[in-house]
Parts: structure tokens; C-alpha cells; sequence
């Protein structure tokens, strides 16, 4: 123990060095910025960073590149909070509810919480990392792939209870998030599972176009149709940021209980920020009494993702430094730089100096610890200017948020098709948005899909169906069916205590007596049920190996559907969604039609306009487009405004981060050089 | 004066284009962008090697041009193959690099591929993808006469038919009978090494390359043991370790071990150019590129970051690839039996 304390101290001596410490601060600056932009993701980053990672020691390099790590999903949260797109695919949970609060003035107190939060996540997970030192090999060992598989039907149980009041609903979504995990060559036989012979959808739909698609385009499309600011007018309540600070010790226990899912689902390869997220944003709406607040702006499901994102760290740390299995890409590159200093991780990173590493590995801790506590010191210094943005009018900000959608669509694989993606998905998160029809259970579907079925397929392939009966998968089986049933049994209580009262006509029932909503509702309902159908039908010509798993789903979902449809037509549900008109405006229907069919063909604009000119220059003229023709902004204020786009796409990303954004089409016609 | 001006010129564009003088290529890549698309994501092994040749290659290249890498990530990088043979502009400033085995595919007549692997220009591999088979300590199999003596299959680890570990184990299954429970459907090499430790299956196989370095603890203290090496000479460090060719006994395991295994590792990680790049550019960087992987600094910041060097010119890329297409049809038919069914 003693031996412990030692090296305790001796990491954290390893960092008090000028040079460290200096290289650590850079590295924050580094991560702050990659956080908040969308589209500049913390792997690539760290890819670019590596070369200079060689000339410094190994202390110094953990520093650099630890240091930029721990803080980008800190801010990319504030992205997602502020505009509604998410800065990292990792931060993408924060939007359902950070955004919502500060549409209604709360950005200060979002802000509050999804920084404090993320100090005790950060904090948490290095904790757990240390912790974990001396007993992770033997636990994580005592794991197979039945093990890895059950977690991750633990996980998506988690579904039920992302729904809130409409459960039907919620599994539908969250079935079908899993069915479109499935899309892309299947992992077992390499057959092509709906990918409509589309190359760029062989690795599946990346979760980022997705994500922009169902959150970022509504938010853009409300944004356009009130003509106003993010906030709407209203003012943020005096203290909000400390009121935010203080939501996290009011849910002092939730915010731990995400931070230990984050840090301990993260042990398990394959899973990083990108899901933990989303099953810490579960927890939080599983654990609280009143989950119909859950997507209007409620403060838990900031606190839940924030803790999480940042616990994440410790917990993908811990794999990596005790097996070298890098758990995501991020701390695939991490191992090589270990590599590159001569440290192979294993179990030497466990024994204290100079025969091992202990002191370096808790190093790690210190740096997780102080760079989190340094960036959200930061954060609270400029959270005044930050909150700004949302009072800054929307016709300004529109062009900047529609082109981080496409930046950050295109980033993620550099790939253009991403762009039609986001366009498709940004219309049916419209839909679902309109219909209250649930979005997250279909992202958390989605992000567990590929997790769960190579592990139902590594499980039966090698133990037939003998994996069923391992006291692993037994007990895992049990906590899920606890987990499963127990939102259930409280819906049935409460139904319970409701009978002989009057009934509560609910939000959506009350604008849903119109027939013209009504037959949209339902409609709606019969296009998934179709869809559904002909998804079953193509998978006919699947095999075994590549049909197992959409079977698996797609019969269950269809018996879903069919059961959704009925209680629609029969009226035993309210099949309405909100009303056409924005919450808390006064528009009449006609207007607020016009102008979102306005700022869809604005959007659907920029992607021709990139189609055509390419990236940079597509995306200039639209800026201008739109500030000048679409908002009547004034002259100079529009040049200014067009000329940063135009700096940062090409100045930025194109010439000095090399983003290889494709070539228009007009200049491929005229052949001209490679130049836009 | 007219007469004069009209000499200089004549003489200026006789000695650039003057065959052989470096004079015509120089000026080409003064002050250009070379960019190497590679089909992996950041901070993979194709990346690793992407960016380190990137950063001392310029200064082997007349003009010392910037070289920058990007990433195409898809389809196992098919995507990027498709794309510099389709897109990318022949004009030597786009360097392509993708997962060589891809040509197995166009071979095989796999679905998506839309390059034809003959019509690039090569201009080098920086690593041969040599296959070990390595298995844990406690799964008992530690030597080769204990692997053959082994009554039921021995599980391995693989990742999807057509990825170097699977062809590998296949092939090692078919050509000399060796008793195999290929579970394939992890992904990646760490996830193949976790299942070994956590003794979900006995062994796995992929490059030495990268074994050694990422399994280098395991291997050192006997917790994991290389039984099997697919190379036709053995490894400097695993003298005493079988070769898979020296347990061939017929002329069809033979062919299959030399075609799937040899071969394949010598054109697994190519570099290479869109088709119809002047040829005075393609010499250039084949030889700029030969320097580099010669260049000290190179090597010992190769080796700091644990990226085995060896070589593969321009020159004998080309015939791999060509003896590849050249297979008998029988052969042909009977790797897509091994390596697709």
C-alpha cells in the first residue's frame, strides 16, 4: 500500500515540471477549440498532434496529449447546449435537454450544471482509474464475449425508459435505431445488409449525420420559423450559472451513479463517449419521478451526459493501460504514442518504479484531474460571453449553424454522402420532432447495434448455446429483467392510481383533436410499418449469419408496429404530435408553414450549392445568400459575416488543417485545378 | 535580337526536356501539395506509416513539395482504392494508400470494387503483412507438435472472410490440415488479443510486425507463444519457429501458402498511384520513396515508434501484384473456395 502512495506522489511530481505543465496547458488550449467546433473531432486532432509527440518524454507527451483528450467533450457539451449541435460526437445527449433550457432562457444554469458535472465526472473516472489499478485484469479477464453481449441487452433495456410516457413508441424507435445498425456489410459474412449498392454505406450509418440529422436540423428549422434569438427574448435569470452549479449537488447521487456507468461501461472495448452518453442520459430518466419534463429542458439530462462524456476518460483508460486493448480511437492513438516511448502497456504499468510504471499510469490521474479542474475554471471565466450567443438574433446565426451541421457531417469520414445523410435524417427528426414521436432510444438503438450483434455471433459461434448458462450471463440476465420490468410496474401502479379519477387529457391529446393532424399521425405510423415490412422482406436472401440479428429485431419491432397502428386507428392513443406552431409564439399555422418550407429549401440549397462549387465556396455564397436575400441584413454586416465563412472553411479547415473537401462539380466540368 | 530570344527558348525547352535530367521533374514539385489518402482512420497502423513517410519523404523529392496525409475511411478502405482509380487526378500529386489484400477481391470478383489493381502505378511498400500464430500459454498449445496433436479444433480468433487474420487462418486450416475452430467477428487485432488472455480462444494470427510490438510483455514472459510463422524465411527474431511452407506436403498446399500468405504480405500495404500518371513523375517518387525508407532519421524514428521497415520497390510491388493476376483459373477457384466460402 505504501508502494501505492509512493508512486501516488510520484506521479504527480512527474507533472510539476515548467515543461509538463506548459505542454499540458497547450494542449488544453488545443482541446478547448477541437471541442467546440464541430467537425474538428478529438481523434483526428490527436492523429495530427502525434509528430510532435516523438521528441518529448513520456511524461511530457501524456501531458500534451492527456490534456487535450480530457477536455474536448467539456466543451463540446457547451456547443450542444448553446446551438443545439453537438461539438463532439460524444456531447450529442446534452443537446436533448441543454438546448431546450436555453431556448427558455436557462443557458447559464445548462451551462452551470454541464460543467460541474463534467469536473465530477472527470474526477470520478480517474478515481476509478485508480482504483481499478490493482483489480481490473482479473474482473475484466473473467469476461467473454456472452458477458460483453448481455451488457449491451443491459443497455438497450435502458430503451424502456428513454420513452418516458409513450413506451410503445419508445421500443419502436429504439428497434428500429438497432435495424438501422444493422445497414452496411454484415460483420459475420461480409454481405451487404441494405446498403443499396452504395459503397459509402458499407460501413453502416455513422452516428454523426444522424445525431446533426435528428437534433441540430429541428432546433435550426424552430430557429428559422421564430425569427428571434435561441432564447427568444426571454432573459436569464440572475445566478442561473450558479443555480446550475448547485442542480449538480441537488442530484448529487445520479451525477455519480452516470459518472460510475460512464467509467465502467468504458472498460468494455467498443464502447466509448459516444455511448455512455446516451446510457447515462437513460439513467437519468429512469431514475427521476417526473419524466415528462425529459427533452423540454430538464436539468438532469444535462448532468447525466456531462458526468458521464468526461468519466468516460478514466474508464477507457483503464483498458488501455492494463491490456493495451485501446477502447476507442482516441486511445488508439494514445497506445502508440506509449509505443512510441519504448512503455508497452500491461500489467508493468501496475508495479511501482523503476521495475514498472505505477508512478506513470498515475500520472494519467493527476492529469485527467488538474487539466478538468483548469478548463472548467476557464469555462466559468467566459460563460458570460458564452451565454451571449444565444441572445445574438437568429438570422445571424442560422448561416453558421447550417454550415457546422454540413462541417461536422462532412468531418467525421470525409465523406460527401454524409451531406445527403444528414439531409434525410434531418427531415424525419423534423417528423419525429412534430409527431412526439421519441429520437434518443433510435440514437442509443443505433450505437448498440454493431456492439451486440458481433457479440451474439462470437458467443454462439463459439459455445453454441451453451454461453446461456454462464453465472456471468445469468446474472446480468437478472438485472436487466429487473431493469426491464421495473419502469413497467411503476407505469402500472400509476395507471393504477389514476382509475375512477377523471382523465387528464395529456399535452398532446389537447392540440390533437384535429383530423388533419390526426390522419398525419397515423400516416406516419403505416409509413414506418411499411418500411418495416419491406426491411423483412429484403432480408430474405440474408443467411443465417447475416440474418440472425435483424430477424432478431425486425419480427418483434413489426409486432410493435402493427400493435401502434391499431390503438391509433381505434383512437386508444393520442396519434397527434405538438402543434405545427412553435411553442410559446403566437404565429398563425400559415406563417409558420411558409417559413419552414422556407428554411428547408435553404437547406437543401446549401447542399446543392456545395454539390456544386464545392465545400468552401458552396458554402460562402449561401452564407451571403442568406444573410443578404434571405434576412435583408445589412451590407457590411453580411460582407463581414461571408468573409469569416469563407476564412474559416477554406482558410481553416481546407489549407491548414487539410480537410479534403471534394471538388465542386462546376469546376470538375470546366476543369479547372483543384483549388475550391 | 528576335533570332536570340528564339535560340534561348529552343535551348531552354530542349535541355527540360532533355530525358533523364532531373531538371524536368524538379520544377514539378517545387512549391506543390502531395497528398496521401489513406483508406484507414487516423492513428491506425496504415496512418502510422502514412504520416511518418510523409514527414521525411519531401526532402528525397527534387523541389522538396509538402506532403500531407488525409483520411477516406470506408469499406475497409475500398473506398479510397475506388476513388484513385476513378477520381483522384493522375497527375502524381495524389499518393494512394489501402489494404493491398483488396486486390483478392477484384481477383475474386467481390462486390464494389471499380479499380483495376494492374493500372496503378506503384510506387513502393513500406511493410510485408507476415503472418505468426500465436496462442496463450494456459490454452496448452505452445508448440507445433502439440497444435497437430490436439484432438478437438483448436478455436482462433479471426475478424471477416477476406481480412488478412481470417485468410491467413484459413488457409493455414486447408493447406496443412491443422485442426481449427476459426471464430471469426472481433474487431481488430486488440480485440483477437483479449480473447486470447481472456482464454475465449486458444490463439489468433496476424502480422509479426505489430505483434511483436503490441503483444511484446505477453510474449517475453511465455504467457503467449509464436508456434507458427508464414514467411519463406523465418524471422531474425523467431529462428526456432516453423515456417508454414516447410509442412506443405502437397503441390496445391504449396501454391496456396506461396499465392495467400507470401505473396499477399508483399503487396498488403501499398503505395500507389492513379492510373496514367506521367511516367518521369512515377520515377521520381519510386525513387524518393526508396530513399526515404533508407534515411537514418527515418529508420530510427521508425523504430522509436515500433513500425517494422522492409521494404518493397516499385518495381517488385508491380510483379506481386501482376503474379497475382497471372493465377491459373483451378487456383483462382480454389483460394475463393478457402478464403470467400
Amino acid at each position: 500500500m505504501t508502494g501505492m502512495a509512493q508512486a501516488l506522489v510520484f506521479g504527480l511530481s512527474q507533472i510539476a515540471s515548467v515543461t509538463a505543465f506548459g505542454l499540458m496547458l497547450l494542449g488544453i488550449a488545443i482541446g478547448f477549440l477541437v471541442g467546440i467546433l464541430p467537425g474538428l473531432g478529438g481523434p483526428t486532432t490527436l492523429a495530427l498532434m502525434l509528430p510532435f509527440v516523438v521528441k518529448m518524454n513520456p511524461v511530457e507527451a501524456f501531458c500534451f496529449l492527456l490534456g487535450m483528450t480530457a477536455v474536448v467533450n467539456t466543451t463540446g457539451d457547451i456547443t450542444s447546449i448553446l446551438i443545439g449541435v453537438p461539438g463532439e460526437p460524444t456531447a450529442a445527449a446534452t443537446v436533448v435537454d441543454g438546448h431546450p433550457m436555453a431556448k427558455k432562457g436557462e443557458a447559464g444554469r445548462a451551462l452551470g450544471a454541464v460543467l460541474m458535472s463534467s469536473l465530477v465526472g472527470a474526477i470520478f473516472g480517474a478515481l476509478a482509474l485508480a482504483s481499478a489499478i490493482p483489480v481490473v485484469r482479473p474482473l475484466v479477464l473473467t469476461f467473454g464475449s456472452p458477458e460483453f453481449f448481455m451488457l449491451a441487452v443491459l443497455g438497450i433495456t435502458f430503451v424502456a425508459s428513454l420513452s418516458g410516457q409513450d413506451f410503445m413508441r419508445g421500443l419502436i424507435s429504439g428497434g428500429l435505431g438497432l435495424l438501422l445498425a444493422t445497414v452496411g456489410l454484415d460483420p459475420m459474412s461480409g454481405i451487404q445488409r441494405y446498403t443499396f449498392s452504395q459503397t459509402f454505406l458499407w460501413d453502416g450509418i455513422g452516428l454523426v449525420p444522424i445525431t446533426l440529422g435528428f437534433f441540430a436540423i429541428p432546433e435550426v428549422v424552430d430557429l428559422a420559423v421564430q425569427r428571434s434569438t435561441i432564447a427568444g427574448g426571454r432573459v436569464e435569470k440572475l445566478g442561473g450559472v450558479m443555480d446550475g452549479v448547485k442542480d449538480t449537488f441537488r442530484h448529487w447521487w445520479m451525477v455519480i451513479r452516470c459518472s460510475a456507468i460512464g467509467a465502467y461501461a468504458a472498460v468494455i472495448p467498443g464502447i466509448g463517449g459516444a455511448t455512455t452518453q446516451w446510457l447515462a442520459y437513460a439513467h437519468a430518466v429512469q431514475s427521476s419521478r417526473d419524466r415528462e419534463r425529459f427533452g423540454k429542458g430538464a436539468v438532469e439530462g444535462v448532468l447525466g451526459p456531462g458526468a458521464a462524456n468526461n468519466s468516460t476518460l478514466g474508464g477507457s483508460l483503464i483498458t488501455t493501460i492494463a491490456f493495451g486493448i485501446p477502447a476507442s480511437i482516441t486511445m488508439a492513438i494514445l497506445l502508440g504514442a506509449f509505443l512510441i516511448h519504448g512503455v508497452v502497456p500491461g500489467p508493468d504499468m501496475l508495479i511501482p518504479e523503476p521495475q514498472g510504471h505505477l508512478g506513470l499510469t498515475f500520472s494519467f490521474v493527476w492529469i485527467t484531474v488538474i487539466s478538468n479542474i483548469i478548463t472548467v475554471g476557464l469555462c466559468f471565466l467566459f460563460l458570460k460571453q458564452l451565454i451571449r450567443v444565444t441572445q445574438i438574433r437568429g438570422s445571424l446565426l442560422l448561416p453558421l449553424i447550417i454550415m457546422l451541421i454540413f462541417l461536422g457531417a462532412f468531418a467525421e469520414k470525409n465523406t460527401f454522402e454524409d451531406l445527403v445523410l444528414v439531409l434525410m435524417f434531418g427531415g424525419l427528426g423534423w417528423i419525429l420532432q412534430r409527431l412526439n414521436w421519441p429520437r434518443p432510444p433510435l440514437i442509443l438503438g443505433l450505437v448498440l447495434g454493431p456492439l451486440a450483434e458481433s457479440r451474439l455471433f462470437l458467443s454462439t459461434d463459439n459455445y453454441g448455446a451453451a454461453w446461456l448458462a454462464r453465472p456471468g450471463v445469468l446474472a446480468i440476465g437478472v438485472l436487466t429483467l429487473v431493469g426491464g420490468f421495473y419502469p413497467l410496474l411503476q407505469r402500472w401502479q400509476a395507471r393504477r392510481r389514476q382509475i375512477g379519477q377523471p382523465s387528464v387529457p395529456n399535452a398532446a391529446s389537447t392540440n390533437g383533436a384535429e383530423p388533419s393532424q390526426l390522419n398525419w399521425g397515423i400516416l406516419f405510423t403505416l409509413l414506418i410499418l411499411a418500411g418495416l415490412v419491406w426491411a423483412l422482406w429484403e432480408s430474405r436472401r440474408f443467411n443465417f449469419r447475416a440474418g440472425l440479428f435483424p430477424w432478431a429485431i425486425g419480427f418483434p419491432v413489426l409486432g410493435f408496429v402493427i400493435t401502434q397502428c391499431l390503438m391509433e386507428l381505434t383512437g386508444k392513443v393520442s396519434n397527434a404530435g405538438g402543434d405545427v406552431a412553435v411553442e410559446g409564439s403566437d404565429l398563425s399555422r400559415n406563417v409558420v408553414n411558409r417559413r419552414t418550407a422556407g428554411i428547408f429549401a435553404w437547406i437543401a440549397g446549401y447542399f446543392v450549392a456545395i454539390w456544386l462549387f464545392g465545400f468552401s465556396t458552396g458554402v460562402t455564397l449561401c452564407t451571403f445568400a442568406l444573410l443578404k436575400i434571405g434576412a435583408d441584413e445589412k451590407w457590411p454586416l453580411s460582407l463581414i459575416l461571408t468573409a469569416t465563412t469563407w476564412a474559416f472553411t477554406y482558410g481553416f479547415f481546407g489549407r491548414l488543417l487539410h480537410i479534403p473537401f471534394p471538388d465542386g462539380h462546376v469546376s470538375l466540368w470546366l476543369n479547372l485545378p483543384s483549388f475550391f | 535580337m528576335h533570332k536570340t530570344l528564339v535560340s534561348i527558348a529552343a535551348v531552354l525547352v530542349g535541355v527540360t526536356s532533355f530525358p533523364g535530367i532531373a531538371l524536368g521533374a524538379a520544377p514539378f514539385f517545387e512549391g506543390k501539395v502531395i497528398r496521401i489518402i489513406v483508406g484507414l482512420p487516423a492513428g491506425g497502423g496504415y496512418d502510422a506509416y502514412a504520416r511518418l513517410i510523409a514527414r521525411h519523404m519531401p526532402k528525397h523529392i527534387p523541389g522538396n513539395p509538402t506532403i500531407i496525409v488525409e483520411n477516406m475511411t470506408g469499406a475497409g478502405s475500398l473506398i479510397s482504392a475506388n476513388h484513385l482509380f476513378r477520381v483522384a487526378k493522375p497527375d502524381g500529386l495524389t499518393i494512394g494508400h489501402f489494404i493491398g489484400n483488396l486486390f483478392f477481391n477484384q481477383l475474386m470478383k467481390q462486390q464494389g470494387v471499380e479499380f483495376d489493381a494492374q493500372k496503378f502505378e506503384f510506387i513502393g511498400a513500406s511493410a510485408k503483412e507476415e503472418a505468426v500464430f500465436a496462442f496463450s500459454k494456459k490454452s496448452g498449445i505452445t508448440s507445433l507438435e502439440k497444435w497437430m496433436a490436439s484432438k478437438t479444433p483448436v478455436k482462433m480468433a479471426g475478424q471477416a472472410p477476406g481480412a488478412a487474420p481470417d485468410n491467413a487462418i484459413r488457409i493455414a486450416k486447408t493447406a496443412l490440415g491443422l485442426p481449427i475452430q476459426l471464430v471469426s467477428g472481433y474487431k481488430g487485432t486488440s480485440e483477437q488479443r483479449l480473447a486470447v488472455e481472456s482464454g475465449e480462444v486458444a490463439g489468433t494470427s496476424y502480422a509479426w510486425a505489430s505483434m511483436r510490438a503490441t503483444w511484446r510483455k505477453s510474449l517475453e514472459s511465455g504467457d503467449v507463444v509464436a508456434v507458427l510463422q508464414a514467411v519463406p524465411k523465418p524471422f531474425a527474431d523467431l529462428p526456432k519457429v516453423p515456417l508454414a511452407m516447410s509442412l506443405a506436403r502437397t503441390e496445391e498446399a504449396r501454391l496456396l501458402i506461396d499465392v495467400g500468405l507470401h505473396k499477399s504480405g508483399e503487396f498488403s500495404r501499398p503505395f500507389a498511384l492513379p492510373p496514367g500518371t506521367p511516367q518521369e513523375r512515377v520515377q521520381v517518387l519510386v525513387k524518393a520513396f526508396q530513399d526515404t525508407l533508407r534515411d537514418k532519421e527515418f529508420l530510427e524514428e521508425a523504430d522509436k515508434a515500433r513500425l517494422d521497415i522492409d521494404l518493397v520497390t516499385g518495381e517488385e510491388l508491380k510483379k506481386a501484384v501482376a503474379g497475382l493476376f497471372s493465377l491459373e483459373p483451378v487456383v483462382v477457384a480454389k483460394l475463393q473456395e478457402v478464403l470467400f466460402r
